[in-house]
């Protein structure tokens, strides 16, 4: 084995076991459960001594067995109880003294899940025996005589409610993105629309290579970015063989795509998973963010980037040919089930930026496609089949154990151990983009976004109302500098389909990811501070 | 990276320079080994290509001194790393009988006739190298401005659409 799979196994389990082994003060059994699988599923994630998305299932399963309320745990631990004795002849009654709770308390059993807490007047101790009454009591009922047992007071959430992460709304969201995106490969719309695209924009190589990063920018706003890169290299690469060897607008090329389909990915909530994350995260607080006004947050950053990577890239590689023609064969396929298509396509589209007027969530928008595609034929069970499960997984892992740490009452304790109100509130948001920033240049983006969100929407609970620390526009930013996290070659995959292309110098990705990266960093942060706020409800 | 190779097979000098040379384009890419006899050609593959890489295509003539050409893809076809080995003889005297094994037992891909056209070897040489890479490969970006992009292009579009991790 490697050494980074047995620090990452090693760290993980002693992450799961550490919050056990302390008493933290303030934090339930359940919550220090909570942090032990935090710890765990941040340890896999960092080092992947397991394949991602199989961290995230694994989250969901010690979830199940530890903190559902079907799960064995709740089950084989509850908490013992008695029933109470008559006193022959009175109204009184005797119990354990150990069931006593601030000395005059005692928990009942109910029918709810969490008991009853009921005052009892205390007449007489006798050994560990005491003689009460209340009007509560009868012979009848169940009396807890270990009142500091954990299961007291926390209410085991249903397991369901773990299992139903894999079928968020926002899983539901990027389905529907994703069978779009099936459909558009399918009959051609990424390759009819980049040819439109491409034509007016001439053979002048600086357009050329603006069309191509618009281009790949568009559909990684709809697709995911390495579907895009994907495709968008199969239109790219077949003409680098007519630029001669030394011509350095072939890196300008190859380039483009990876750069445009990074940066085009934060144009919507399904561009990519980040923003999906941040997203669900958000509508959890009650801070839901409608596709439409995601754009117009997105856009002017989007652009901003996109200029600068279109400049620095004609800076750096100069094209030294006068003309690059692109010459994409076909047209837009006409076929009733493309037509379908684009009638499916556009009816989303349309319903996804009106949300404002209709007022139907994007999330049930979102199912249109994922009924009526398979339902016209125009996808079937190979392109069901191929959905990017794990990716579904992995976002799925990262709610649920969102849910879990918002149950247990994990984000409450954490934000507790700070004194938020000795930092300012934007130093808050601006170490969190930029954690956020260096980690996605090393990890997952969704995994990065996953594991700040949590933190992120906690800080908001308590910091929010003292230092005025403002959780939306903190946590686009982190989605958003996740994006830019595009610095090395495994820093996303688009990079990674790049790289792979053969066709690239690894200083030549990391040059220019590092500028753009920090350009767009430092716009996320201006964006936070000063734009995305007027967004706020 | 593990590299793809192509192997020329010829005892005359000047008509091995000459393959070389029409294949030029494909180096960049697809290194190519060049060798006068099967025996040379045995060596190469053993100790050159395959710990290096892979062997994509064989360009053999059938005349040589010693080993002939056909036997010496009957040779590679025989064996494992070297089965998926596109295999061309470039000959003007392969008889009936030499030919048929070669297609039977070398599961021979191309026959070009000396005088060759360069054009022609140059096409044919794509068509194979990229039934190779779509029968071996699973990464076919690399191949992308050199082959049959059509074909590649197909394959990758036709593959499940990655998602972003």
């Amino acid at each position: 084995m490697k050494t980074k799979t047995i620090t990452g196994l090693a760290l993980g389990i002693l992450g799961f076991l550490t919050p056990l082994l302390f008493d933290l003060p303030g934090l339930g059994f359940a919550g220090q459960v909570t942090l032990g699988i935090f710890l765990l599923a941040a340890a896999f994630w960092l080092f992947e001594p397991v394949p991602i998305y199989t961290t995230s299932m694994l989250v969901i399963f010690l979830e199940v067995l530890l903190l559902s309320a079907e799960g064995p745990l709740c089950k084989l631990s509850q908490p013992p109880a008695v029933s109470p004795r008559a006193v022959p002849e009175s109204q009184d009654f005797t119990l354990p003294a150990a069931s006593l709770v601030e000395t005059n308390q005692v928990l009942l059993r109910g029918p709810g899940p969490l008991p009853g807490r009921i005052a009892v007047e205390i007449l007489d101790r006798a050994g560990d025996e005491v003689r009460v009454r209340a009007f509560e009591l009868s012979t009848n009922s169940l009396v807890i005589t270990r009142p500091r047992h954990w299961l007291n007071t926390y209410r085991p959430t249903p397991y369901r409610d773990f299992f139903a992460a894999l079928a968020d709304p926002i899983i539901i969201l990027f389905m529907g993105g994703c069978l779009l995106a099936d459909g558009a490969v399918k009959y051609r719309l990424d390759r009819s629309l980049t040819r439109l695209f491409l034509k007016p924009l001439g053979t002048r190589p600086a357009f050329v290579l603006l069309g191509l990063m618009g281009a790949t920018g568009i559909l990684s706003a709809f697709m995911s970015n390495t579907a895009t890169t994907a495709m968008m290299m199969t239109v790219v690469l077949p003409i680098l063989a007519r630029l001669a060897d030394d011509d350095p607008l072939r890196t300008a090329v190859v380039l483009s795509i990876p750069v445009g389909a990074n940066i085009g990915g934060i144009a919507t909530p399904i561009g990519t998973p980040p923003n999906a994350i941040a997203l669900s995260a958000l509508s959890q607080q009650g801070l839901g963010i409608p596709f439409a006004r995601w754009v117009v947050m997105a856009l002017p950053i989007v652009l901003l980037t996109m200029a600068f990577a279109w400049f620095l890239l004609l800076r750096l590689y100069p094209a030294r040919t006068g003309s690059l023609t692109l010459d994409l064969p076909g047209k837009f396929d006409r076929s009733p089930r493309a037509l379908g298509l684009y009638a499916v396509f556009g009816a989303t589209a349309l319903l996804w930026f009106t949300e404002k007027q209709h007022g139907i969530s994007s999330n049930i928008v979102a199912f249109l496609p994922v009924v009526a595609l398979p339902m016209l034929g125009i996808v079937g069970k190979k392109e069901i089949r191929g959905l990017p499960w794990e990716v579904f997984w992995l976002m799925a892992g990262g709610i649920s154990l969102g849910t879990a740490i918002k149950t247990t009452g994990l984000a409450a304790w954490m934000v507790g151990r700070v004194d938020w109100s000795s930092m300012g509130a934007f130093a808050i948001t601006a170490g969190m983009v930029l954690v956020g920033f260096v980690m996605a240049n090393f990890l997952s983006h969704t995994v990065t976004v996953t594991l700040l969100a949590p933190i992120a929407v906690s800080v908001g609970a308590v910091a929010g109302r003292a230092t005025g620390f403002d959780l939306a526009p903190t946590l686009v930013a982190v989605a958003v500098a996740s994006s830019y996290g595009m610095t090395l070659p495994i820093s996303t995959p688009p990079n990674a389909i790049a790289m792979g292309s053969g066709m690239l110098q690894n200083r030549d990705l990391m040059k220019t990811g590092a500028i753009i990266g920090a350009v767009g960093l430092a716009l996320a942060l201006l964006c936070a501070r000063f734009y995305w706020p007027l967004f706020n409800p | 990276m593990r590299r793809i190779h192509i192997l020329c097979v010829e005892d005359e000098p000047e008509v091995l320079e000459a393959v070389v040379r029409d294949l030029a384009p494909f180096e960049e890419v697809f290194p190519i080994e060049a060798t006068a006899t099967a025996d040379e050609a045995r060596r190469v593959v053993r100790d050159v290509i395959l710990p290096r890489g892979e062997l994509g295509l064989a360009i053999c003539d059938h005349i040589l001194p010693g080993e002939d050409g056909v036997s010496f893809m009957v040779h590679l076809h025989a064996q494992e790393a070297t089965r998926a080995t596109r295999k061309v003889l470039l000959t003007a005297q392969a008889g009936l009988q030499a030919t048929i094994v070669a297609v039977n037992q070398a599961a021979l891909s191309h026959y070009l006739a000396k005088p060759w056209n360069p054009d022609e070897l140059v096409a044919v040489t794509r068509r194979l190298l990229t039934d190779y890479v779509l029968e071996t490969q699973t990464n076919l970006y690399p191949f992308l401005s050199l082959l049959e992009a059509d074909r590649l292009t197909e394959r990758i579009r036709s593959g499940p659409l990655p998602g972003d991790e």
